[in-house]
C-alpha cells in the first residue's frame, strides 16, 4: 500500500466530489477521473433544490432526515454557493389541505422547521402564486447552482493535494488476483491509453454505477429513472414553491437566477446516456405548474432538460416511490471482488453525507482511522479549481 | 414528433489538424442544440469533447459558437434552425483543449480577482412587482432572511469570444471580469474597497482598452450588459480622479 494510501473516485458529480473533498481532508492520497465536465452526468440536470426534506417527511422518513441534516451543514460549508429563500408548501384543494395535518407531523418527526404563514402573506411574498391557495407551510428549502456545488468540493480537494482528471475516461479496471488494483483510462485530450493504480477504488458514477460495476464482476441495484424539467424564462417565485401533497410529477417550481424550474416526472429507463424528451412529459409539467403558478402558462419556456437518477431499486415498486436514500455497497463484503466500492442512490443535497459514509467505509478497508471534518470545513471558491 | 438535422462541428486536439466533422442526428421537437450534440456523442462519437452541466443556462460551461455567433446551446432551440446545417465551434480568444472545450482558467483567475460573488444579497422585485418582503408581516410568520439570489452572469465566457478589443490584446481583463468588477462596486459602500476595485479597473488593460464596440452585450444570454458596466467604471473613475484632483 502506498503511504498516504491512493484512492481513486470514478466521476466527477456530487457523489464523487463530495467524496473527493472528503478524503483529501482526511489525509489520502485522491484521484478523481470523469469521463467528461464535471457535473455532465445527473447532478448537472438537476432541479437544484436544496432539500429541507418536507417533500420526503411523509413517505420517506429517513431520505427526509438525511435532508435536513445536509441542508443545515450546506449553508454553514457553501454559503456563498446557494440561495437561502427558504419554500412554501401550499395546499391547493381539500385534499392537499387535508394533507396538511400528516406533513406538519412528519415535519415535526425529521426535525424540519416548519410554520404556516397566513395565505394573505404568503400572496404578499409571492404575488405570482395561485390566488385560490389554502394553506401555506414555510420550511428552509433552497437552491444551489450544481457546477459551482460540484466544483467547490473538487476546489477544496485539489487544495488538500487532490488530483482532478475530467475528460479522462475509465475502459477498464486492472486486477491483482481477483482484487481491483486499478483503473485504465482513455484521456480525450491527449489520445492516450494509461493505467493508474490505485489502493481502493471508488465507484461514484450514479446512474452508469452498473457499467462499471460490471467490469468488476460485481452487481449494483441501481435503477436509472428519467425525469424531466422544464425552465421558464422568467422568475416568478422567490421560494421554491411545493405542492403540499405526496410527491407527484410537476408539483414543484424551484426558482434559480433569473429563472423558474418546474419539475419533475419520473420514469425507468435503460440506458442513462442522451435520454430522450417526451413532449408529453413536458405538457404535463407545464400544466401541473400552472396549477401552482398561473402565469407560468403565459412564461416562454426557455429550456427544458431530462436525465437519469441512479435511485436503488426495490423488487415491486413504482419508480416514483424508491427510496432517494442512499448506499455504500462494499462488494468484497458481498463475496465480490475487493479494492472497490460503490455509492450510490441519494441526491445531490446529502452528497456529503455520501461521501462521509462512503470515506469511512474507504478507511475502514484500508485499516486507517481518520475522523471525517467535512461538516464543519468551510469550502473554498469553486472558481480556485482553475488556479 | 422528431427534427432532423446535421451538425458540423469543428475538432480539433493538440496532436491532430483542426477538420470539420458532420453528424446526422435526430431530435425531439423540444430539443436544443446541446441535445443535439449529446446525441452525435451518444450515437456517433464517444471521442467528441464538449462541455456542459446544468442544461438550463445556469452552469454556463457549454458555450460555443453556432453558426459564427455565441450562443448557450442549452437555451437555444433546433428548430430555430429551421432543418439547414448547424455549424458549431468552439468560443474564441480561449486556447484549445479538444474539440468544443476550451481553457476558463485565466478567465476565472479574473472573475476571482474582485472576489466577486456570485450571489446578491438582497431582493425587492420579482419579474417587475414589488414583494412584501418582510416589512409589516408578523415578524413570528415572515421569512428569517432577505431574499437572495445568484447573479446573473453565469461566467460562460461568451462576452470574451465576442469582443474584438479580446481578440487584439489577450491581457484586456475582458467584459465578464470588468462587469464583475461593477458588481462588487455595487454591493460595498467600504470607500477602501471601492477603490480597490476601481484601481483594478483603472488599468491600460482594463477599462481603457475597450474599443466600445459593445459587442459583448450583444451577445450577452444574460442580460449582464458588460459594455454599460463599462462605460460605468470609466464614468465613476474620472470622477474619482477629479475629487482627488481638486482634493474634493
Amino acid at each position: 500500500m502506498s503511504n498516504p494510501p491512493h484512492v481513486i473516485i470514478i466521476g466527477a458529480g456530487s457523489t464523487g466530489s463530495a467524496t473527493a473533498h472528503d478524503l483529501a481532508l482526511r489525509g489520502l492520497s485522491v484521484t478523481v477521473v470523469e469521463r467528461g465536465e464535471i457535473a455532465s452526468g445527473t447532478t448537472g440536470r438537476n432541479h437544484c433544490l436544496l432539500h429541507s426534506g418536507g417533500r420526503y417527511c411523509v413517505n420517506d422518513k429517513e431520505g427526509a432526515i438525511e435532508c435536513i441534516e445536509e441542508n443545515l451543514i450546506l449553508r454553514r460549508i457553501m454559503p456563498h454557493a446557494l440561495e437561502m429563500n427558504d419554500g412554501l408548501f401550499v395546499a391547493l384543494d381539500d385534499e392537499d389541505y387535508a394533507f396538511q395535518e400528516d406533513f406538519l407531523a412528519g415535519c415535526e418527526e425529521c426535525h424540519i422547521p416548519a410554520r404556516e404563514i397566513p395565505v394573505k402573506q404568503a400572496l404578499e411574498i409571492e404575488p405570482f402564486l395561485n390566488p385560490k391557495i389554502k394553506a401555506a407551510v414555510q420550511v428552509p428549502d433552497g437552491v444551489f447552482e450544481p457546477w459551482r456545488f460540484c466544483t467547490s468540493f473538487l476546489a477544496t480537494a485539489k487544495k488538500n493535494g487532490a488530483t482532478i482528471r475530467n475528460f479522462t475516461e475509465v475502459s477498464d479496471l486492472v486486477f491483482q488476483g481477483s482484487a481491483v488494483a486499478g483503473i485504465q483510462v482513455f484521456d480525450h485530450r491527449t489520445g492516450k491509453t494509461e493505467t493508474i493504480g490505485a489502493d481502493m477504488v471508488v465507484n461514484a458514477t450514479g446512474s452508469w454505477a452498473g457499467i462499471i460495476a460490471e467490469m468488476a464482476h460485481v452487481n449494483v441495484p441501481v435503477a436509472p429513472t428519467a425525469g424531466v424539467m422544464v425552465t421558464i424564462g422568467t422568475r416568478l417565485n422567490n421560494m421554491v414553491i411545493n405542492r403540499m401533497h405526496k410527491p407527484h410529477d410537476g408539483d414543484i417550481v424551484v426558482p434559480v437566477r433569473n429563472t423558474s424550474i418546474i419539475g419533475t416526472t419520473s420514469w425507468r429507463v435503460t440506458s442513462p446516456d442522451a435520454i430522450e424528451i417526451p413532449q408529453d412529459q413536458i405538457d404535463k409539467m407545464m400544466h401541473a405548474g400552472e396549477l401552482l403558478i398561473p402565469s407560468i402558462k403565459a412564461g416562454r419556456q426557455r429550456g427544458v432538460m431530462a436525465v437519469a437518477r441512479p435511485l436503488i431499486a426495490s423488487a415491486n415498486v413504482d419508480a416514483r416511490d424508491f427510496s432517494r436514500t442512499f448506499e455504500a455497497f462494499n462488494h468484497r463484503k458481498q463475496g465480490g471482488a475487493a479494492g472497490i466500492i460503490t455509492i450510490s442512490g441519494g441526491k445531490t443535497t446529502t452528497a456529503r453525507g455520501m461521501a462521509e459514509k462512503v470515506s469511512d467505509v474507504v478507511c475502514a478497508e484500508l485499516g486507517i482511522s481518520v475522523e471525517c471534518k467535512t461538516k464543519t470545513t468551510p469550502l473554498v471558491s469553486y472558481r480556485d479549481f482553475y488556479n | 414528433m422528431s427534427l432532423q438535422v446535421t451538425l458540423k462541428i469543428l475538432r480539433s486536439r493538440p496532436h491532430q489538424e483542426q477538420r470539420y466533422d458532420t453528424f446526422d442526428v435526430t431530435v425531439p421537437d423540444a430539443a436544443n442544440v446541446l441535445d443535439a450534440i449529446e446525441q452525435a456523442w451518444a450515437h456517433h462519437d464517444r471521442d467528441l469533447m464538449f462541455r456542459h452541466a446544468c442544461h438550463h443556462a445556469s452552469c454556463g460551461t457549454c458555450a460555443v459558437r453556432i453558426n459564427g455567433r455565441e450562443k448557450l446551446p442549452c437555451i437555444a432551440p433546433v428548430k430555430d434552425y429551421d432543418g439547414g446545417e448547424i455549424k458549431i465551434e468552439p468560443l474564441r480568444n480561449f486556447p484549445i483543449v479538444g474539440d468544443l472545450v476550451v481553457d476558463v482558467a485565466p478567465f476565472f483567475q479574473n472573475q476571482e480577482a474582485s472576489d466577486f460573488i456570485i450571489t446578491r444579497p438582497t431582493e425587492n422585485e420579482l419579474d417587475g412587482k414589488a414583494i412584501a418582503h418582510t416589512q409589516g408581516l408578523d415578524p413570528e410568520s415572515a421569512p428569517t432572511v432577505p431574499f437572495n439570489r445568484f447573479e446573473n452572469c453565469v461566467e460562460c465566457g461568451i462576452c470574451l469570444s465576442a469582443c474584438p478589443t479580446m481578440s487584439a490584446d489577450y491581457k484586456f481583463f475582458g467584459p465578464a471580469g470588468l462587469a464583475a468588477i461593477k458588481r462588487q462596486l455595487d454591493k460595498t459602500t467600504d470607500a477602501n474597497e471601492r477603490e480597490k476595485l476601481l484601481h483594478l479597473a483603472d488599468d491600460e488593460h482594463g477599462v481603457w482598452r475597450c474599443h466600445s464596440a459593445w459587442e459583448c452585450t450583444e451577445a450577452c444570454p444574460q442580460s449582464v450588459f458588460p459594455a454599460e458596466s463599462i462605460m460605468a467604471l470609466r464614468k465613476e473613475i474620472n470622477a474619482q480622479r477629479f475629487k482627488k484632483f481638486f482634493r474634493l
